[in-house]
Protein backbone atom coordinates (compact mmCIF):
# COMPACT_ATOMS: atom_id res chain seq x y z
CA UNK A 1 0.00 0.00 0.00
CA UNK A 2 2.77 2.27 1.06
CA UNK A 3 4.32 2.30 -2.28
CA UNK A 4 1.27 2.76 -4.12
CA UNK A 5 1.03 5.88 -2.30
CA UNK A 6 4.17 7.33 -3.00
CA UNK A 7 3.47 6.29 -6.55
CA UNK A 8 0.87 8.65 -6.75
CA UNK A 9 2.32 11.65 -4.80
CA UNK A 10 4.44 11.44 -7.88
CA UNK A 11 2.24 12.79 -10.77
CA UNK A 12 2.99 16.33 -11.12
CA UNK A 13 0.01 18.16 -12.81
CA UNK A 14 1.76 20.56 -14.47
CA UNK A 15 3.16 17.63 -16.54
CA UNK A 16 0.49 15.28 -16.65
CA UNK A 17 -1.38 17.51 -18.61
CA UNK A 18 0.24 18.04 -21.60
CA UNK A 19 0.95 14.28 -21.82
CA UNK A 20 -1.44 13.52 -24.54
CA UNK A 21 -1.53 9.66 -24.38
CA UNK A 22 -3.35 10.35 -21.72
CA UNK A 23 -6.95 11.19 -21.78
CA UNK A 24 -7.94 14.26 -19.83
CA UNK A 25 -10.13 12.12 -17.00
CA UNK A 26 -6.99 9.67 -16.30
CA UNK A 27 -4.67 12.69 -15.97
CA UNK A 28 -6.95 13.90 -13.36
CA UNK A 29 -7.71 10.72 -11.47
CA UNK A 30 -3.88 9.84 -11.29
CA UNK A 31 -3.20 13.22 -10.21
CA UNK A 32 -5.91 13.00 -7.60
CA UNK A 33 -5.08 9.33 -6.85
CA UNK A 34 -8.00 7.68 -7.31
CA UNK A 35 -6.80 5.45 -10.06
CA UNK A 36 -9.39 2.71 -12.05
CA UNK A 37 -8.35 -0.31 -10.49
CA UNK A 38 -8.65 -0.60 -6.74
CA UNK A 39 -12.41 -1.52 -4.82
CA UNK A 40 -14.54 -0.84 -7.69
CA UNK A 41 -13.21 -3.37 -9.73
CA UNK A 42 -13.21 -5.64 -6.95
CA UNK A 43 -16.69 -5.76 -6.23
CA UNK A 44 -17.71 -5.96 -9.59
CA UNK A 45 -15.38 -8.82 -10.81
CA UNK A 46 -18.44 -11.50 -10.54
CA UNK A 47 -20.29 -10.00 -13.23
CA UNK A 48 -17.40 -7.89 -14.90
CA UNK A 49 -17.01 -10.89 -18.22
CA UNK A 50 -20.10 -9.80 -19.70
CA UNK A 51 -21.13 -6.38 -18.63
CA UNK A 52 -17.53 -5.03 -18.17
CA UNK A 53 -17.02 -3.67 -21.44
CA UNK A 54 -20.81 -1.97 -22.27
CA UNK A 55 -20.15 -0.50 -18.50
CA UNK A 56 -16.72 1.24 -19.51
CA UNK A 57 -18.09 2.26 -22.94
CA UNK A 58 -20.90 3.82 -21.53
CA UNK A 59 -18.87 5.84 -18.91
CA UNK A 60 -16.35 6.89 -21.06
CA UNK A 61 -18.84 8.44 -23.91
CA UNK A 62 -20.64 9.95 -20.99
CA UNK A 63 -17.57 11.71 -19.55
CA UNK A 64 -16.65 12.76 -22.59
CA UNK A 65 -19.89 14.27 -24.00
CA UNK A 66 -20.39 16.24 -20.72
CA UNK A 67 -17.49 17.24 -18.37
CA UNK A 68 -14.51 17.78 -21.41
CA UNK A 69 -16.77 19.68 -23.98
CA UNK A 70 -16.20 23.36 -23.73
CA UNK A 71 -19.45 23.45 -26.44
CA UNK A 72 -21.45 23.15 -23.49
CA UNK A 73 -21.39 26.28 -21.12
CA UNK A 74 -22.54 25.72 -17.84
CA UNK A 75 -20.40 23.54 -15.65
CA UNK A 76 -20.75 20.70 -14.24
CA UNK A 77 -23.00 20.39 -11.15
CA UNK A 78 -23.86 18.17 -8.24
CA UNK A 79 -27.49 16.93 -8.19
CA UNK A 80 -29.50 19.66 -5.86
CA UNK A 81 -30.18 17.34 -2.91
CA UNK A 82 -26.32 17.27 -2.51
CA UNK A 83 -25.89 20.79 -2.72
CA UNK A 84 -29.01 21.77 -0.38
CA UNK A 85 -26.84 19.33 2.10
CA UNK A 86 -23.64 20.71 1.55
CA UNK A 87 -24.40 24.73 1.76
CA UNK A 88 -26.90 23.97 4.83
CA UNK A 89 -23.94 25.96 6.56
CA UNK A 90 -21.98 28.46 4.44
CA UNK A 91 -18.91 28.56 6.65
CA UNK A 92 -16.38 27.38 4.52
CA UNK A 93 -16.99 30.22 2.03
CA UNK A 94 -17.94 33.06 4.50
CA UNK A 95 -14.66 34.40 4.22
CA UNK A 96 -15.43 35.41 0.94
CA UNK A 97 -18.44 37.34 1.23
CA UNK A 98 -18.48 41.23 2.31
CA UNK A 99 -21.55 41.79 4.73
CA UNK A 100 -23.28 42.97 7.64
CA UNK A 101 -22.29 41.54 10.69
CA UNK A 102 -24.50 38.95 12.26
CA UNK A 103 -26.23 39.82 15.10
CA UNK A 104 -27.15 36.68 16.42
CA UNK A 105 -30.51 36.68 14.32
CA UNK B 1 3.02 27.91 -48.51
CA UNK B 2 2.63 24.46 -48.56
CA UNK B 3 -0.79 22.89 -49.36
CA UNK B 4 -0.81 19.96 -47.13
CA UNK B 5 0.77 19.00 -43.92
CA UNK B 6 0.62 22.53 -42.65
CA UNK B 7 -2.30 22.02 -40.81
CA UNK B 8 -2.73 21.89 -37.02
CA UNK B 9 -5.05 18.47 -36.71
CA UNK B 10 -7.30 17.97 -33.93
CA UNK B 11 -10.51 14.89 -34.13
CA UNK B 12 -13.11 15.03 -32.72
CA UNK B 13 -16.04 17.37 -32.01
CA UNK B 14 -15.04 18.66 -29.19
CA UNK B 15 -14.29 22.30 -28.25
CA UNK B 16 -15.05 22.95 -31.81
CA UNK B 17 -15.76 26.91 -31.75
CA UNK B 18 -13.02 27.21 -29.59
CA UNK B 19 -10.60 25.53 -31.72
CA UNK B 20 -11.49 27.62 -34.52
CA UNK B 21 -11.18 30.31 -32.63
CA UNK B 22 -7.69 29.39 -31.86
CA UNK B 23 -7.00 28.92 -35.19
CA UNK B 24 -8.70 32.34 -36.03
CA UNK B 25 -6.20 34.19 -33.46
CA UNK B 26 -3.33 32.49 -34.21
CA UNK B 27 -4.01 32.94 -38.18
CA UNK B 28 -2.89 29.32 -38.46
CA UNK B 29 -4.78 26.62 -40.67
CA UNK B 30 -6.77 23.54 -38.90
CA UNK B 31 -7.96 20.42 -39.54
CA UNK B 32 -10.86 19.03 -37.52
CA UNK B 33 -11.31 15.52 -38.43
CA UNK B 34 -13.67 12.47 -37.31
CA UNK B 35 -16.14 14.86 -36.33
CA UNK B 36 -19.14 12.31 -34.97
CA UNK B 37 -17.95 9.60 -37.21
CA UNK B 38 -18.94 7.06 -35.41
CA UNK B 39 -22.26 8.38 -34.76
CA UNK B 40 -25.68 7.43 -36.27
CA UNK B 41 -25.85 11.42 -37.35
CA UNK B 42 -22.44 11.88 -38.45
CA UNK B 43 -21.08 15.02 -39.68
CA UNK B 44 -21.25 18.60 -38.49
CA UNK B 45 -24.20 19.88 -37.07
CA UNK B 46 -26.46 22.65 -38.26
CA UNK B 47 -25.29 24.63 -35.56
CA UNK B 48 -21.85 23.83 -36.66
CA UNK B 49 -22.22 24.91 -39.94
CA UNK B 50 -24.05 28.29 -39.00
CA UNK B 51 -20.91 29.06 -36.75
CA UNK B 52 -18.61 28.41 -39.52
CA UNK B 53 -20.84 30.56 -41.81
CA UNK B 54 -20.46 33.50 -38.95
CA UNK B 55 -17.27 33.29 -38.72
CA UNK B 56 -16.69 33.52 -42.78
CA UNK B 57 -18.42 36.87 -41.96
CA UNK B 58 -16.63 38.52 -39.50
CA UNK B 59 -13.48 37.77 -41.43
CA UNK B 60 -11.85 38.26 -44.53
CA UNK B 61 -10.26 35.78 -46.91
CA UNK B 62 -11.17 32.64 -44.66
CA UNK B 63 -11.34 29.37 -46.54
CA UNK B 64 -13.75 26.47 -45.13
CA UNK B 65 -13.87 23.48 -46.95
CA UNK B 66 -16.13 20.36 -45.30
CA UNK B 67 -15.82 16.84 -46.30
CA UNK B 68 -18.46 15.06 -48.41
CA UNK B 69 -19.49 13.25 -45.48
CA UNK B 70 -19.33 16.49 -43.06
CA UNK B 71 -16.98 15.11 -40.77
CA UNK B 72 -13.64 17.02 -41.66
CA UNK B 73 -13.77 20.57 -41.44
CA UNK B 74 -10.48 22.38 -43.19
CA UNK B 75 -10.28 26.01 -41.68
CA UNK B 76 -7.84 28.66 -43.13
CA UNK B 77 -8.81 32.06 -41.14
CA UNK B 78 -8.18 35.57 -42.76
CA UNK B 79 -8.01 38.65 -40.97
CA UNK B 80 -10.68 39.11 -38.36
CA UNK B 81 -12.57 42.69 -39.82
CA UNK B 82 -16.00 42.24 -37.78
CA UNK B 83 -18.35 45.24 -39.30
CA UNK B 84 -21.93 45.36 -39.25
CA UNK B 85 -23.60 41.73 -39.70
CA UNK B 86 -26.84 40.00 -38.82
CA UNK B 87 -26.73 36.61 -37.34
CA UNK B 88 -30.05 33.98 -37.51
CA UNK B 89 -29.56 31.38 -35.21
CA UNK B 90 -30.44 28.38 -36.64
CA UNK B 91 -33.13 26.34 -34.11
CA UNK B 92 -31.58 24.27 -31.40
CA UNK B 93 -28.96 26.80 -29.82
CA UNK B 94 -29.67 29.57 -28.51
CA UNK B 95 -27.60 33.19 -29.72
CA UNK B 96 -25.35 32.74 -26.82
CA UNK B 97 -24.02 29.97 -28.78
CA UNK B 98 -22.59 32.59 -31.01
CA UNK B 99 -22.11 35.46 -28.79
CA UNK B 100 -20.01 33.53 -26.67
CA UNK B 101 -17.03 33.02 -29.28
CA UNK B 102 -17.33 36.59 -30.86
CA UNK B 103 -15.87 37.72 -27.58
CA UNK B 104 -12.59 36.54 -28.16
CA UNK B 105 -12.55 38.09 -31.24
CA UNK B 106 -14.23 41.20 -31.50
CA UNK B 107 -11.34 43.22 -29.62
CA UNK B 108 -8.99 42.49 -31.97
CA UNK B 109 -10.67 43.37 -35.55
CA UNK B 110 -10.39 45.64 -38.03
CA UNK B 111 -13.11 47.33 -37.59
CA UNK B 112 -15.89 47.87 -34.77
CA UNK B 113 -18.22 44.60 -33.82
CA UNK B 114 -21.47 45.66 -34.60
CA UNK B 115 -23.82 41.91 -34.63
CA UNK B 116 -27.75 41.39 -34.69
CA UNK B 117 -28.05 37.85 -33.49
CA UNK B 118 -31.47 36.55 -33.93
CA UNK B 119 -33.10 33.86 -32.36
CA UNK B 120 -33.61 31.98 -29.09
CA UNK B 121 -32.51 33.55 -26.65
CA UNK B 122 -31.64 30.78 -23.91
CA UNK B 123 -31.41 27.52 -23.03
CA UNK B 124 -30.11 25.27 -20.60
CA UNK B 125 -26.44 24.51 -21.53
CA UNK B 126 -25.67 27.50 -23.37
CA UNK B 127 -25.01 31.15 -22.07
CA UNK B 128 -27.51 33.02 -21.52
CA UNK B 129 -27.85 36.97 -22.43
CA UNK B 130 -27.51 37.59 -18.79
CA UNK B 131 -24.44 35.34 -18.17
CA UNK B 132 -22.68 37.07 -21.06
CA UNK B 133 -23.76 40.94 -20.03
CA UNK B 134 -22.63 40.43 -16.13
CA UNK B 135 -20.38 37.48 -16.45
CA UNK B 136 -18.22 37.56 -19.47
CA UNK B 137 -18.19 41.31 -20.11
CA UNK B 138 -16.72 41.59 -16.70
CA UNK B 139 -13.84 39.22 -17.62
CA UNK B 140 -13.18 41.08 -21.13
CA UNK B 141 -12.48 44.86 -19.01
CA UNK B 142 -10.43 42.91 -16.39
CA UNK B 143 -8.22 42.40 -19.59
CA UNK B 144 -8.86 45.97 -21.24
CA UNK B 145 -11.64 45.54 -23.65
CA UNK B 146 -13.80 48.02 -21.94
CA UNK B 147 -16.68 49.23 -24.54
CA UNK B 148 -18.69 46.35 -25.06
CA UNK B 149 -22.32 45.64 -24.58
CA UNK B 150 -25.32 43.14 -25.59
CA UNK B 151 -28.33 44.81 -25.66
CA UNK B 152 -31.38 42.87 -25.73
CA UNK B 153 -34.04 44.22 -28.30
CA UNK B 154 -36.47 41.36 -28.11
CA UNK B 155 -36.38 38.07 -25.62
CA UNK B 156 -36.93 34.39 -27.38
CA UNK B 157 -37.40 31.74 -24.88
CA UNK B 158 -36.83 27.88 -26.23
CA UNK B 159 -38.43 26.67 -28.83
CA UNK B 160 -39.97 29.00 -31.17
CA UNK B 161 -37.55 31.76 -30.14
CA UNK B 162 -37.73 35.25 -31.76
CA UNK B 163 -35.32 37.03 -29.66
CA UNK B 164 -32.43 39.52 -31.10
CA UNK B 165 -29.92 40.67 -28.97
CA UNK B 166 -27.03 43.34 -30.96
CA UNK B 167 -23.87 42.58 -29.94
CA UNK B 168 -21.33 45.73 -29.67
CA UNK B 169 -17.68 45.88 -29.23
CA UNK B 170 -16.20 49.45 -29.60
CA UNK B 171 -12.92 48.63 -28.10
CA UNK B 172 -10.35 47.51 -30.98
CA UNK B 173 -7.18 47.11 -28.81
CA UNK B 174 -3.67 45.54 -30.28
CA UNK B 175 -3.59 43.01 -27.36
CA UNK B 176 -4.92 42.40 -23.69
CA UNK B 177 -3.12 43.51 -20.56
CA UNK B 178 -1.03 41.57 -18.70
CA UNK B 179 -3.10 40.25 -15.98
CA UNK B 180 -1.91 39.80 -12.42
CA UNK B 181 -4.59 38.45 -10.02
CA UNK B 182 -2.93 36.87 -7.11
CA UNK B 183 -5.59 37.17 -4.47
CA UNK B 184 -9.23 35.66 -3.97
CA UNK B 185 -11.50 38.46 -4.55
CA UNK B 186 -13.92 39.69 -1.65
CA UNK B 187 -17.94 39.48 -3.15
CA UNK B 188 -19.70 42.35 -1.83
CA UNK B 189 -22.82 41.92 -3.79
CA UNK B 190 -25.35 40.12 -4.93
CA UNK B 191 -27.20 40.50 -8.21
CA UNK B 192 -29.58 39.22 -10.13
CA UNK B 193 -32.27 39.29 -12.87
CA UNK B 194 -34.60 37.29 -13.59
CA UNK B 195 -36.98 37.19 -16.47
CA UNK B 196 -40.08 36.07 -18.02
CA UNK B 197 -41.30 35.90 -21.33
CA UNK B 198 -45.48 35.61 -22.29
CA UNK B 199 -45.90 34.40 -18.88
CA UNK B 200 -47.54 35.56 -15.26
CA UNK B 201 -45.19 38.06 -13.89
CA UNK B 202 -45.62 36.19 -10.72
CA UNK B 203 -43.33 33.45 -11.83
CA UNK B 204 -40.59 36.13 -11.36
CA UNK B 205 -41.27 36.84 -8.15
CA UNK B 206 -41.40 33.39 -6.84
CA UNK B 207 -38.03 32.65 -8.15
CA UNK B 208 -36.76 35.71 -6.82
CA UNK B 209 -37.91 35.01 -3.36
CA UNK B 210 -36.98 31.61 -3.32
CA UNK B 211 -33.47 32.57 -4.53
CA UNK B 212 -33.05 35.52 -1.90
CA UNK B 213 -33.91 32.80 1.07
CA UNK B 214 -31.36 30.68 0.13
CA UNK B 215 -29.29 33.66 -0.23
CA UNK B 216 -30.35 35.47 3.04
CA UNK B 217 -27.72 33.15 4.97
CA UNK B 218 -24.69 34.57 3.07
CA UNK B 219 -25.24 38.07 4.74
CA UNK B 220 -24.30 40.01 2.46
CA UNK B 221 -26.27 42.64 -0.05
CA UNK B 222 -29.03 40.48 -2.15
CA UNK B 223 -30.48 42.50 -4.77
CA UNK B 224 -32.27 40.75 -7.79
CA UNK B 225 -34.55 42.39 -10.29
CA UNK B 226 -37.61 41.25 -11.88
CA UNK B 227 -37.73 41.62 -15.86
CA UNK B 228 -40.92 40.81 -17.28
CA UNK B 229 -41.28 40.86 -20.85
CA UNK B 230 -44.66 41.20 -22.62
CA UNK B 231 -45.82 41.73 -26.24
CA UNK B 232 -43.93 41.93 -29.92
CA UNK B 233 -40.75 41.91 -28.03
CA UNK B 234 -41.54 38.62 -26.04
CA UNK B 235 -41.08 36.13 -28.70
CA UNK B 236 -42.92 32.82 -29.88
CA UNK B 237 -42.89 30.68 -27.06
CA UNK B 238 -43.29 31.50 -22.93
CA UNK B 239 -40.14 30.97 -21.11
CA UNK B 240 -38.80 31.80 -17.59
CA UNK B 241 -35.35 32.14 -15.97
CA UNK B 242 -32.81 33.56 -13.68
CA UNK B 243 -29.14 34.56 -13.54
CA UNK B 244 -27.38 36.11 -10.36
CA UNK B 245 -23.98 36.97 -9.92
CA UNK B 246 -21.63 37.75 -7.55
CA UNK B 247 -19.86 40.67 -7.85
CA UNK B 248 -16.91 41.74 -6.51
CA UNK B 249 -15.28 45.62 -5.44
CA UNK B 250 -12.33 44.25 -8.03
CA UNK B 251 -14.38 44.20 -11.12
CA UNK B 252 -14.28 39.84 -10.96
CA UNK B 253 -17.81 38.51 -11.03
CA UNK B 254 -18.65 34.52 -10.34
CA UNK B 255 -22.34 34.00 -11.93
CA UNK B 256 -25.00 30.75 -12.17
CA UNK B 257 -27.86 31.26 -14.64
CA UNK B 258 -30.94 28.68 -14.55
CA UNK B 259 -33.91 28.73 -17.30
CA UNK B 260 -37.23 27.21 -16.30
CA UNK B 261 -38.66 24.33 -19.03
CA UNK B 262 -42.45 22.96 -18.32
CA UNK B 263 -43.71 21.39 -15.71
CA UNK B 264 -40.77 23.11 -13.84
CA UNK B 265 -41.68 25.26 -10.32
CA UNK B 266 -40.49 28.67 -10.28
CA UNK B 267 -39.53 28.03 -6.14
CA UNK B 268 -37.48 25.27 -8.03
CA UNK B 269 -35.37 27.05 -10.11
CA UNK B 270 -34.80 30.05 -7.52
CA UNK B 271 -33.66 27.54 -4.96
CA UNK B 272 -31.45 25.64 -7.76
CA UNK B 273 -29.64 28.68 -9.13
CA UNK B 274 -28.60 30.05 -5.78
CA UNK B 275 -27.32 26.92 -5.00
CA UNK B 276 -25.38 26.84 -8.00
CA UNK B 277 -23.70 30.24 -7.26
CA UNK B 278 -22.93 29.04 -4.19
CA UNK B 279 -21.60 26.52 -5.17
CA UNK B 280 -19.63 28.11 -8.03
CA UNK B 281 -18.17 30.69 -5.60
CA UNK B 282 -16.43 27.64 -3.56
CA UNK B 283 -14.64 26.62 -6.71
CA UNK B 284 -13.43 29.74 -7.87
CA UNK B 285 -10.72 31.72 -6.96
CA UNK B 286 -10.45 35.09 -9.55
CA UNK B 287 -12.89 33.83 -11.93
CA UNK B 288 -15.60 31.29 -12.49
CA UNK B 289 -15.37 27.70 -14.21
CA UNK B 290 -17.11 29.29 -17.35
CA UNK B 291 -15.11 32.21 -17.44
CA UNK B 292 -11.67 30.60 -17.13
CA UNK B 293 -11.55 29.57 -21.15
CA UNK B 294 -12.31 33.01 -22.04
CA UNK B 295 -9.29 34.27 -19.14
CA UNK B 296 -6.87 31.94 -19.85
CA UNK B 297 -7.08 32.52 -23.73
CA UNK B 298 -6.82 36.16 -23.26
CA UNK B 299 -3.87 35.66 -21.19
CA UNK B 300 -2.01 33.36 -23.61
CA UNK B 301 -2.72 36.34 -26.82
CA UNK B 302 -1.39 38.99 -24.22
CA UNK B 303 2.41 40.87 -24.47
CA UNK B 304 5.42 38.92 -24.29
CA UNK B 305 5.07 38.91 -20.52
CA UNK B 306 4.48 36.78 -17.81
CA UNK B 307 0.05 36.53 -16.58
CA UNK B 308 -0.72 35.40 -13.38
CA UNK B 309 -4.13 33.87 -12.19
CA UNK B 310 -5.28 31.99 -9.19
CA UNK B 311 -7.16 29.40 -9.99
CA UNK B 312 -8.76 26.52 -7.34
CA UNK B 313 -7.73 22.98 -7.44
CA UNK B 314 -11.57 21.99 -8.62
CA UNK B 315 -11.10 24.00 -11.44
CA UNK B 316 -8.82 21.97 -12.87
CA UNK B 317 -11.06 19.31 -14.54
CA UNK B 318 -11.29 17.77 -18.23
CA UNK B 319 -12.41 21.14 -19.66
CA UNK B 320 -9.26 22.83 -18.01
CA UNK B 321 -7.20 20.07 -19.37
CA UNK B 322 -8.42 20.18 -23.10
CA UNK B 323 -8.37 23.28 -23.06
CA UNK B 324 -4.58 23.83 -22.38
CA UNK B 325 -4.02 20.74 -24.98
CA UNK B 326 -5.81 22.68 -27.27
CA UNK B 327 -3.94 25.93 -26.74
CA UNK B 328 -0.74 24.24 -26.60
CA UNK B 329 -0.99 22.61 -29.95
CA UNK B 330 -2.27 26.03 -31.95
CA UNK B 331 0.35 28.34 -29.78
CA UNK B 332 2.76 26.08 -28.42
CA UNK B 333 2.35 27.91 -25.35
CA UNK B 334 2.24 25.69 -21.92
CA UNK B 335 0.50 27.19 -18.60
CA UNK B 336 2.62 26.59 -15.49
CA UNK B 337 0.79 25.54 -12.57
CA UNK B 338 2.44 27.18 -8.75
CA UNK B 339 0.89 26.31 -5.65
CA UNK B 340 0.08 28.72 -3.64
CA UNK B 341 1.57 28.11 -0.07
CA UNK B 342 1.32 31.04 1.70
CA UNK B 343 -2.09 30.55 2.75
CA UNK B 344 -3.94 26.82 3.38
CA UNK B 345 -5.87 26.69 0.26
CA UNK B 346 -5.39 24.50 -2.09
CA UNK B 347 -5.22 26.84 -5.18
CA UNK B 348 -2.58 27.41 -7.87
CA UNK B 349 -1.12 30.25 -9.48
CA UNK B 350 -1.63 29.63 -13.29
CA UNK B 351 1.85 31.29 -14.81
CA UNK B 352 1.09 32.05 -18.93
CA UNK B 353 3.63 33.62 -20.71
CA UNK B 354 1.72 35.60 -23.05
CA UNK B 355 2.75 34.91 -26.98
CA UNK B 356 2.62 38.78 -28.10
CA UNK B 357 0.47 38.72 -30.68
CA UNK B 358 -0.83 42.26 -31.89
CA UNK B 359 -3.54 43.20 -33.69
CA UNK B 360 -2.43 42.85 -37.00
CA UNK B 361 -6.08 43.41 -38.97
CA UNK B 362 -5.63 46.95 -37.09
CA UNK B 363 -2.28 47.62 -37.97
CA UNK B 364 -2.48 47.25 -41.86
CA UNK B 365 -5.64 48.80 -41.99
Amino acid sequence: LNGQINRRRKWDIGKLIYMDNISPSDCLKRWRGEEDDDESDMELEQEEDEQFFQKKDEKNTASQDYEGDLEKFVPYFDTIEKLVQKWSNIDAIKDRFIGAPDFGA
Amino acid sequence: MSSRGSYVVFSGSQNFRLRLILATLSGKAIKIEKIRSNELNPGLKDHEVSFLRLLESVTNGSAIEISYTGTTVIYRPGIIVGGSVTHNCPKGKPVGYFVEPMLYLAPFSKKKFSIIFRGCTASSEDAGIEAIKWGLMPVMEKFGVRECALHTLKRGSPPLGGGEVHLIVDSLIAQPLTMHELDRPTISSIRGVSYSTRVSPSMVNRMIDAAKKVLKKVGCEVNISADVWRGENSGKSPGWGITLVAETKKGWSFFSEQIGGAGDVPEDIGTLAAYHLLEEVSKSAAVGRNQLPLALVYMVIGKEDIGRLRITREQIDERLVGLLRDIKLVFGTEVFLRPVDHDNTDDFIATIKGIGFTNTSKKIA
